[in-house]
C-alpha cells in the first residue's frame, strides 16, 4: 500500500500538482492545544511563535500549551481522544497503546520519508508500527547511566556492582536503581546477559502477532542473579530520582534529564559513569540498558487541512533547530542526526556517559503495552525468592503471563516453536493464531518443531496427530514424540490453519 | 494490725489521690506524645515550605537556608487560579449541598409517605456501588454539557451536589432527635409544613447545619481523581489537588517539591481556621447525627 | 439436627448453649435461602398482579369514562384542562410534547441503535493533495449506550406520567360525580409547601441522584456485558459491542497456567478481597477503640486544656489528605526521615521495610489510617460519652467496680448500641477507602503471583484501587473493571445484609425518639 501511494505521489508530482495546490490551501488560523512536559512549556510557546512567523505557507497557530507529563499523556489521551491535545509528547513505551486506541494520526508519505531520513534509525523504528510511521522523534536521550557521589564511592570501584554495593552498605548510603517498580530499568539487566524480548506486530500495526522472549533461559537466570545481589541489599533503593542524593543516596541510576538536578545537590562531588558489571560464576557481565526516546504525536483530525497544517508544525517542532534548542534549554538529547553531530551535544558529560553505555544498550522496539506491567514485578519476585529454583520460578511466571496476553487479546491458540529441541528455551518463539490462521517462519535448526497450546499452558492441545493436510511437510517421529509435537521436515515459511480438531499445513 | 486498721481510711484517701495523680500524669504524657505524633507531619511540611537551598525532597527536616522563595514562586504558576477554582467550588458546594442534604434528611425524618422506606433502602443499595467507574460516565455527560476542561468548575460543582442527597444519614439522625411534638403543636396552630421547617426546626438545627456546611466545604479541597478527569489536562480548570499533584511527577519533583509544600500550607489554612472556630458545632452535629446513622 | 425443647435447652451448660445456637444458625441457612426464593416468587406474583390490576383499571377508566377522559388517553392533560385544572393540564401536555419531540428527534435513533451499539466505526482517509491522513468518525457506541439508557428512563417516566394522567381523570370524574369541587392550580401550589411538601423538598435531590448516580451505575453494569476498553472505545478506535457473559467467564474461570504459580483472576480477586475485608475490619475497629480511648482520656476529670488537645488532633481532618498522606508516605520510605532518625539514633542498622515487605506495608497502612481516623472518632465519641448518664457510673463506683469494669459494663455496651449503624457504614466505607491506599502506597508492594494482564496488583491493593488500576492499565479494560465493580457491590451488599439483620439499632430507627 505504502509503495503504491508513493508511486501515485510521484506521478502526481510529475504533473506539478502537489507542491502548489498543497501550499496554497493550508493558509489560515488554527486553534490548537499542545501537550508538553511542564518544563518545556515556555520553550514550546516560543517555538510555535517562531513557526508562525517563519513558515511560508501562511499557517498561523493560536496555540494553548498545556503541561501534561510525558508519562501520563497516553492514559489521558486514551480516556478521551477528542479532548486530548492536538499535538502531544509521550514516552516511547506508550506508543503501542496509543496506536491501538486510535489516538495517533499517520504521517503523510512525504513527511514520513523526510523524518525517517533526518533522525536516528532506532528512534524512527520506535515511531513505526507495522510499516507505518505514527509519530515524530522528539529526543533520543532516554537511556540511563550511573551518577555517583565521589565523596563516598572511590573511582576505582565504579566498574564493579559488588564493590559498589559493599561501599554503599559500609557507608550506610543508598544505591538507587529502580529495580522493583520499573520494567525499563529492570529489563536492561536481562539484555546485558544476552536475553531478548522481541515483539512483532501485524502490518496494520494494531495487533501483536508473535513474541520471541528468552528471559527464562539460562542467560536470564544469570541476569536474575545479578538483580538479586542488588535488590537483596538493605541499602538498595528502588528509585530513579536524582533527588535521592539529598536523601541519603550515594548512587542513582537515571538519565540526562536529572543532570542539573544532581549537580545542584552534589556539586563537585558528582561523578557520572556507565553502568557497572556484575559477576556470576566467575564471569563478568556488564549491566545493559534499555534505550528509549520521546515522541511527538498528532491527534487524528476530521479536517484534512488542519491535519496537514498540524503535521507541518510537528515536523518543525521536531526538526533539527528545535531539537537543538531543547537540548540547550533542557538538556534533552536530540534524535536528529545533524543535531547529534553538533559540538555542544558531543561535549555534554551526561551524553558522554550515555555513549559509554551505548554498546550495552538495546533500543526499544514495539512492545505490548501490558509487558511493562508484567516485567516490572520480576524484581519483587526475585527479592522474594530464596534459592535458584525460586529465581527460575520468577522468570517462568513472567513468561506465562506474556503467553497469556495473546489469549486475552484474541481468545486464540498459541504455537510455541522450540527450534532447538523442547528444553532449549533460548530458541523459543510464541505465535498466536489469529482467527485460527498462523503464518510461521521456521528457522534452520536441529529440531524444527513446536506444539499448539492453550495460552499459559505447556501441555499440547493438539499437534502432529491432528494434522490432516500437509502431512508430508512434517516428520513422523513415532514413539520419539510423546508430546504430540509438530516437527517440520525443512525450514521455510508455512501457513498453519486450525479448524476445530483438524490442522492443515501449507508451505508458502 | 490495729495500726494498719487505724490508718486505713487515711491511706485509702491518699492512695486514691495519688493514683489519680499518677493516672493523670500518664494521660498527660500520652496526650503530649499523641500531639507530637499528630503534629510532626504538619510541622515538617511547614518547615519544608521555607527551605530555599534545594527544591527537591531531602532527607533532613530543618532547612539550611530559610526564605519565602517558594511562596513567591507559587504565584508565578497557575496556583492562584487553582486556588480560586477550588475556593469557589468549595463555597458554592457548601451552600447548595447543605440545602439539598437538609431537604432530604428533613423529609426522611419528618414525613411518613408510601415510598419512604423503599427509597431509603434504594439509596443505601446505591451507595454500595463503587463510585470509581461511574466517573468516566459522568465525565462524558459533563463533556456533552460543555462543563469540562476550562469550564470544569461548574461541572465539578454539579457533580459534587448532584448526588449529595444520598449523604442524608447524619443529619437525618440529628432531626430524629428533635421531638416531633414540636411540629405537631405548630401544625395544630395552622402552620404549613414549610412554616414548621422555617420557624421551628431550622433554629434548633444550627449544629447540624454548620456540620453539613463544614463537611461540604472540605470535600472539594481534597478531591483528586474526579477533578483530574474533569479538568482533563487543562490547567485553567484544575483544582489545587490536581494542579499540585503534577509537581510530584518524576520529571518535576526536583524543581517543585518545596513549592508543593508551600501550596499545601496555603491550602490547609482555610479549612484549619474553619475547623478551629466551628469545632464545637461539629461535635454537636456529629453526635446528634452519627449516633443514629 | 436435634431440636431441644426449652426445658432441655435450659439444662445445657453455657458452652453447649453457645454451640447449639451456632449449629441452629447454620441449619437454618438452607431454610433461609429457600425463604428468599419464596419471597422472590411472591414478589414476582405480586408484580404480575399489580400489572393486571392496573391494566384492568385503565381499561375500565376508558370504557366508563366520559369523552374528556377518553381524549386524555391520547392527549395528556386534556381532561384536566377541560375540567378547569389549567396548571395540571398544561404540565401534562407540555410533558407529552417534550417527550414526543425528543423521541422523534433523538430518542428513536438512540433506541434503535442500542441492540447493536453502532454499525460503522471510524475510517481513515488519505488526502492526496495535502499528503495527510484524516479520520471520518461515525457511530459512537458510548453515546448510544448512554443515551439509549437515558431514553429508556424517559420512556418509563412517560408511561408513569401517562398512568397518573389516566388516574387523575378517573378521580376527577368521581369527585365531580359526588358534587365536590376539584382542586385549583392555587390549591396545588399551596399543597406543595404543605401536604405534598416532601415532594417539593425531594424533587431536586432525587433528580440529581437519578441522573448522576443511578444512570451511571446502570451504565456501569451494562459495560460489564460489552468489550469496552482502550482499543474499543466506541468512537475513536473501534466500536464496542455486546459480548454477553464473556467477561464474567474471564473473571471467574480464566487461568493463566494450570501448573504454574501465576494465579487465575478468581484467585487474585479472592486474595484482594480477603485483604480488603481484613483492612476494613482493622481500619474500622482500631480507629473505633483507639478513638474512644483518646476521647475518654481527654474527657477525663482533671485533665486541663481539653480544647487544645482536640484542636491538635482535628488538624488532621482539616488538612487535605493528598498533602498529608503523600508526606506521610515519604516519611516511611526506605530513606525517609523515620528510618533516618532510627538509624541516626543507632536503634537499627538497616532501614525497616515499611513499604517493601507485604506484612510491614499492610501494618503500616493500618497504623497510618489510625492517624487519620482517630480525630473523627474522637469527635464523634466525645459527644456520646457525655450523653451517658453519669449516675450509672456513680452507682457502679459505689458497688466497687473498677474503671475497667465500668468500661466493659457501661461505656462499651452503650457505645456499641448507639454507634452500631456508624460502625456498619464505616466498615463498608473502609472497604472502598480509595484515598488512603492510593496516596500512601499505590498498592505496593506488588504481588508477583497475581494475574497482571489487568495491571499490577499489590499486597495493599483494595478492590477499589485494583479496579482503578484496571481502568488505567495498559489496555484500559473498562469491561473487566466493571465486572470487579459489580462483584464489589455483591460483597458489600452481602455484608450489610448480614449486619443489618444482626444489629438491632439499625432496624428500629424510631427507638431514639
Amino acid at each position: 500500500m505504502k509503495k503504491f501511494v508513493a508511486l501515485l505521489m510521484a506521478a502526481m508530482m510529475l504533473f506539478g500538482m502537489v507542491g502548489t495546490a498543497g501550499a496554497a490551501s493550508l493558509a489560515g488560523t488554527y486553534d490548537i492545544t499542545v501537550w508538553v512536559a511542564e518544563n518545556a512549556v515556555e520553550l514550546t510557546k516560543t517555538q510555535i511563535e517562531a513557526f508562525n512567523t517563519s513558515n511560508e505557507l501562511g499557517i498561523v497557530f493560536n496555540a494553548t500549551v498545556e503541561a501534561v507529563s510525558e508519562a501520563d499523556a497516553a492514559t489521558q489521551m486514551i480516556t478521551d481522544v477528542e479532548a486530548g491535545g492536538d499535538l502531544f509528547c509521550f514516552a516511547q513505551d506508550q506508543f503501542a497503546r496509543l496506536v491501538q486506541a486510535g489516538a495517533l494520526a499517520k504521517l503523510g508519505v512525504k513527511a514520513a520519508e523526510t523524518v525517517a531520513a533526518a533522525n536516528t534509525p532506532g528512534v524512527v523504528a520506535a515511531a513505526t508500527a507495522g510499516d507505518t510511521m505514527y509519530a515524530y522523534p522528539l529526543t533520543a536521550d532516554n537511556g540511563y547511566f550511573m551518577y555517583y557521589d565521589k565523596s563516598v564511592i572511590p573511582e576505582e570501584h565504579i566498574d564493579s556492582l559488588e564493590a559498589l554495593i559493599a561501599d554503599c552498605e559500609a557507608a550506610q548510603k543508598y544505591f538507587a536503581y529502580e529495580m522493583q517498580t520499573s520494567a525499563w530499568y529492570l529489563a536492561g539487566v536481562f539484555f546485558g546477559t544476552g536475553c531478548v524480548s522481541e515483539w512483532t506486530m501485524d502490518e496494520e500495526g494494531k495487533n501483536f502477532v508473535s513474541v520471541k522472549d528468552t528471559f527464562n533461559s539460562p542467560e536470564g537466570l544469570i541476569a536474575a542473579k545479578g538483580i538479586e545481589k542488588l535488590v537483596k541489599s538493605p541499602f538498595h533503593l528502588s528509585s530513579s530520582s536524582g533527588s535521592e542524593f539529598a536523601s541519603g543516596a550515594a548512587i542513582v541510576v537515571t538519565g540526562t534529564w536529572d543532570f542539573n538536578n544532581v549537580q545542584g545537590i552534589l556539586g563537585d562531588n558528582m561523578g557520572v559513569a556507565d553502568l557497572p558489571s556484575f559477576e556470576v560464576d566467575g564471569k563478568e557481565y556488564h549491566l545493559g540498558s534499555f534505550n528509549g526516546c520521546k515522541l511527538m504525536g498528532v491527534k487524528p483530525q476530521v479536517d484534512a487541512v488542519k491535519a496537514a497544517a498540524l503535521h507541518q508544525l510537528a515536523q518543525y517542532l521536531t526538526g533539527e533547530q528545535c531539537q537543538l534548542e531543547r537540548f540547550e534549554a533542557l538538556s534533552w538529547g536530540p534524535a536528529n542526526l545533524n543535531a547529534q553531530a553538533s559540538e555542544a551535544v558531543q561535549a555534554n558529560p551526561g551524553l558522554v556517559a550515555l555513549n559509554a553505555q551505548a554498546p550495552y544498550s538495546v533500543p526499544q522496539g514495539q512492545i505490548h503495552g501490558s509487558w511493562w506491567d508484567i516485567a516490572k514485578v520480576i524484581g519483587d519476585d526475585i527479592k522474594a525468592a530464596t534459592d535458584e529454583a525460586g529465581l527460575q520460578a520468577a522468570l517462568d511466571n513472567y513468561y506465562d503471563k506474556i503467553a497469556a496476553l495473546f489469549k486475552l487479546d484474541n481468545n486464540a491458540l498459541l504455537f510455541v516453536g522450540a527450534w532447538n529441541g523442547w528444553n532449549n528455551a533460548d530458541e523459543t518463539d510464541t505465535f498466536y493464531f489469529k482467527d485460527g490462521v498462523l503464518t510461521l517462519d521456521v528457522p534452520e535448526s536441529d529440531y524444527m518443531g513446536g506444539r499448539i497450546v492453550n495460552p499459559g499452558k505447556w501441555d499440547t492441545d493438539k499437534g502432529f496427530a491432528q494434522v490432516v493436510t500437509g502431512v508430508e511437510l512434517v516428520k513422523d517421529l513415532g514413539a520419539d514424540n510423546p508430546d504430540n509435537n509438530i516437527v517440520f521436515a525443512e525450514p521455510g515459511n508455512y501457513t498453519v490453519t486450525v479448524n476445530g480438531s483438524e490442522i492443515s499445513i501449507v508451505k508458502n | 494490725m490495729s495500726e494498719r486498721n487505724s490508718t486505713k481510711p487515711m491511706k485509702h484517701h491518699m492512695g486514691l489521690r495519688t493514683s489519680r495523680a499518677i493516672g493523670n500524669t500518664a494521660i498527660y504524657a500520652l496526650l503530649i506524645a499523641i500531639s507530637i505524633i499528630w503534629l510532626v507531619p504538619f510541622v515538617c511540611i511547614v518547615l519544608q515550605s521555607f527551605r530555599v537551598e534545594l527544591k527537591g525532597p531531602v532527607g533532613y527536616v530543618l532547612p539550611k537556608q530559610w526564605g519565602f522563595d517558594n511562596y513567591v514562586a507559587l504565584f508565578k504558576t497557575d496556583f492562584p487560579r487553582w486556588y480560586t477554582n477550588t475556593f469557589i467550588s468549595a463555597l458554592v458546594t457548601a451552600a447548595l449541598q447543605t440545602v439539598i442534604v437538609l431537604c432530604m434528611s428533613y423529609t426522611l425524618s419528618r414525613f411518613r409517605f408510601k415510598m419512604r422506606k423503599p427509597l431509603m433502602r434504594f439509596m443505601l443499595i446505591l451507595g454500595m456501588f463503587p463510585g470509581m467507574l461511574t466517573m468516566i460516565i459522568l465525565y462524558r455527560v459533563l463533556k456533552d454539557l460543555g462543563m469540562t476542561q476550562a469550564n470544569a468548575v461548574p461541572g465539578l460543582i454539579l457533580v459534587y451536589i448532584a448526588s449529595s442527597g444520598m449523604g442524608y444519614y447524619v443529619s437525618k439522625g440529628f432531626f430524629d432527635t428533635i421531638p416531633k411534638s414540636l411540629d405537631e403543636a405548630a401544625r395544630v396552630d395552622g402552620a404549613t409544613r414549610f412554616q414548621v421547617l422555617k420557624k421551628i426546626i431550622l433554629p434548633l438545627s444550627k449544629p447540624i447545619v454548620i456540620y453539613t456546611i463544614l463537611t461540604a466545604f472540605m470535600g472539594p479541597w481534597g478531591d483528586y481523581v474526579f477533578a483530574q478527569y474533569i479538568s482533563f489536562g487543562t490547567s485553567s480548570g484544575m483544582n489545587v489537588a490536581v494542579g499540585m499533584y503534577r509537581w510530584l511527577n518524576k520529571d518535576q519533583i526536583a524543581n517543585s517539591y518545596t513549592m508543593f509544600c508551600a501550596g499545601g500550607v496555603l491550602v490547609a489554612i482555610p479549612a484549619t481556621v474553619l475547623f478551629m472556630c466551628l469545632q464545637k458545632y461539629y461535635v454537636e452535629g456529629v453526635t446528634g447525627g452519627a449516633v443514629k446513622g | 439436627m436435634k431440636t431441644y425443647t426449652d426445658l432441655e435447652y435450659l439444662k445445657l451448660s453455657k458452652g453447649q448453649k453457645f454451640l447449639y445456637k451456632i449449629a441452629r444458625f447454620f441449619c437454618s441457612i438452607p431454610k433461609k435461602i429457600l425463604g428468599l426464593f419464596v419471597a422472590l416468587w411472591n414478589l414476582i406474583k405480586k408484580g404480575c398482579g399489580i400489572v393486571k390490576d392496573e391494566a384492568a383499571d385503565i381499561w375500565s377508566t376508558f370504557v366508563k369514562g366520559d369523552w374528556k377522559t377518553k381524549v386524555s388517553f391520547l392527549i395528556m392533560g386534556f381532561g384536566n384542562l377541560a375540567r378547569g385544572q389549567i396548571l395540571r393540564g398544561l404540565l401534562f401536555l407540555l410533558f407529552e410534547i417534550v417527550f414526543i419531540g425528543y423521541m422523534v428527534l433523538a430518542g428513536g435513533y438512540w433506541l434503535s441503535m442500542l441492540p447493536s451499539l453502532g454499525k460503522v466505526g471510524p475510517t481513515e482517509e488519505y488526502d492526496w493533495v495535502l499528503d495527510a491522513y484524516y479520520t471520518v468518525y461515525n457511530d459512537n457506541s458510548f453515546k448510544i449506550l448512554l443515551y439509549g439508557v437515558l431514553t429508556i428512563f424517559f420512556i418509563i417516566a412517560f408511561i408513569y406520567t401517562w398512568r397518573v394522567n389516566v388516574r387523575q381523570n378517573k378521580l376527577a370524574e368521581q369527585i365531580l360525580a359526588k358534587g365536590k369541587k376539584l382542586k385549583s392550580g392555587k390549591d396545588d401550589l399551596r399543597s406543595l409547601v404543605d401536604d405534598q411538601f416532601h415532594k417539593t423538598l425531594m424533587a431536586l435531590p432525587l433528580t440529581g441522584i437519578l441522573i448522576f448516580t443511578v444512570l451511571p451505575i446502570v451504565f456501569m453494569i451494562l459495560v460489564a456485558f460489552t468489550n469496552y476498553d482502550g482499543a474499543h472505545d466506541g468512537y475513536y478506535s473501534n466500536l464496542f459491542g455486546w459480548v454477553g457473559l464473556d467477561n464474567f467467564n474471564t473473571m471467574l474461570n480464566w487461568n493463566v497456567n494450570s501448573g504454574g504459580s501465576v494465579q487465575s483472576y478468581a484467585a487474585t480477586f479472592g486474595e484482594v478481597l480477603s485483604w480488603t475485608l481484613m483492612w476494613a475490619f482493622f481500619a474500622t475497629f482500631t480507629n473505633y477503640f483507639l478513638g474512644m480511648f483518646v476521647a475518654m482520656a481527654i474527657n477525663k476529670k482533671g485533665i486541663n486544656m481539653k480544647k487544645l488537645w482536640r484542636t491538635v488532633l482535628v488538624m488532621t481532618i482539616a488538612i487535605p489528605q493528598f498533602i498529608s498522606l503523600l508526606y506521610v508516605s515519604k516519611m516511611f520510605a526506605k530513606n525517609g526521615i523515620i528510618n533516618g532518625f532510627l538509624m541516626n539514633m543507632g536503634w537499627i542498622s538497616e532501614a525497616l521495610p515499611f513499604w517493601e515487605d507485604p506484612t510491614w506495608a499492610r501494618i503500616t497502612v493500618i497504623i497510618t489510617n489510625v492517624w487519620i481516623g482517630i480525630p473523627y472518632l474522637m469527635l464523634i465519641t466525645t459527644g456520646i460519652l457525655m450523653n451517658i448518664p453519669q449516675d450509672l457510673y456513680e452507682s457502679a463506683r459505689i458497688d466497687g467496680a473498677n474503671p475497667w469494669q465500668q468500661y466493659t459494663k457501661i461505656t462499651l455496651p452503650y457505645m456499641l448500641f448507639v454507634t452500631g449503624p456508624y460502625l456498619l457504614t464505616s466498615f463498608t466505607g473502609n472497604m472502598n477507602n480509595f484515598n488512603v491506599i492510593y496516596l500512601l502506597t499505590g498498592g505496593a508492594p506488588t504481588n508477583p503471583m497475581a494475574s497482571s494482564a489487568a495491571g499490577t496488583v499489590g499486597y495493599t491493593d483494595l478492590l477499589i484501587t485494583w479496579l482503578f488500576k484496571i481502568t488505567q492499565g495498559a489496555e484500559s479494560q473498562y469491561y473487566l473493571a466493571s465486572v470487579v465493580g459489580i462483584l464489589v457491590f455483591v460483597v458489600v451488599a452481602l455484608i450489610s445484609l448480614v449486619v443489618y439483620n444482626v444489629l438491632p439499632s439499625i432496624k428500629n430507627e424510631e427507638d431514639f425518639q
